[in-house]
């Protein structure tokens, strides 16, 4: 049973380890604002998620306090990714990449 | 805790320490004030990342409340000034 624990955390650990590594890499690499927020989202809901999957599995001292993280970034990570691309649209920054774009133009300030 | 679990948490908190200098420059180059906002919110999520490790290879307790103020903080931050980008210039009042 240790082992089989011990087995998960390992696979979660990479696992987590890849989508930062991915998302950072999306970070970098994409071309707007958009696409940015699309990749970095993936940080803090499944990265620092499975990490913290992994410290529960592994028996940590206190696995309430993991818990209660792991429930706050899940809740919080889509509440900050919705404000960012909110202040990009009424910034006035539009897609850069897109073939059409349905969305009306910002309001006026 | 068996030398195959310990090589992985050290190398995972290498690779994870690499990302956050790579955002740091990539942050410090970036294009507009969203984009810089982002790189910030994405260094704090690393910086939680590198936290929850460390409390699993030293097991010390006190790391993962330093993480969790951490991600309560940076949250609140982020929100606070997406919402000040968002509605900059406007009368008092308005979204």
């Amino acid at each position: 049973m240790t082992a089989l624990l011990q087995g998960l955390a390992i696979v979660a650990i990479l696992v987590g380890t890849g989508f930062s590594v991915v998302a950072v890499a999306g970070y970098i690499r994409l071309p707007d604002v958009y696409c940015r927020l699309h990749a970095a989202g993936k940080v803090g809901v499944f990265g620092v998620t499975l990490l913290l999957v992994a410290s529960v599995a592994l028996g940590a001292q206190q696995p309430g306090k993991a818990v209660l993280l792991l429930l706050f970034l899940v809740l919080a990570g889509p509440a900050t990714s919705h404000a960012l691309a909110s202040a990009a649209y009424r910034m006035g920054l539009g897609p850069r990449a897109a073939r059409r774009n349905d969305l009306p133009p910002p309001p006026p300030r | 805790m068996n030398a195959a679990l310990q090589f992985t948490l050290q190398a995972a908190l290498a690779i994870h320490v690499l990302l956050i200098a790579v955002c740091v420059v990539r942050t410090w180059r970036g294009e507009n004030v969203v984009d810089r906002l982002l790189g910030a919110d994405l260094i704090g999520a690393l910086t939680v990342a590198v936290l929850v490790l460390l409390s699993l290879l030293r097991a010390t307790p006190m790391t993962i409340d330093i993480a969790l103020s951490i991600a309560a903080l940076g949250v609140i931050g982020t929100l606070a000034l997406a919402k000040h980008l968002a509605g900059r210039g406007r009368p008092e009042g308005g979204a």
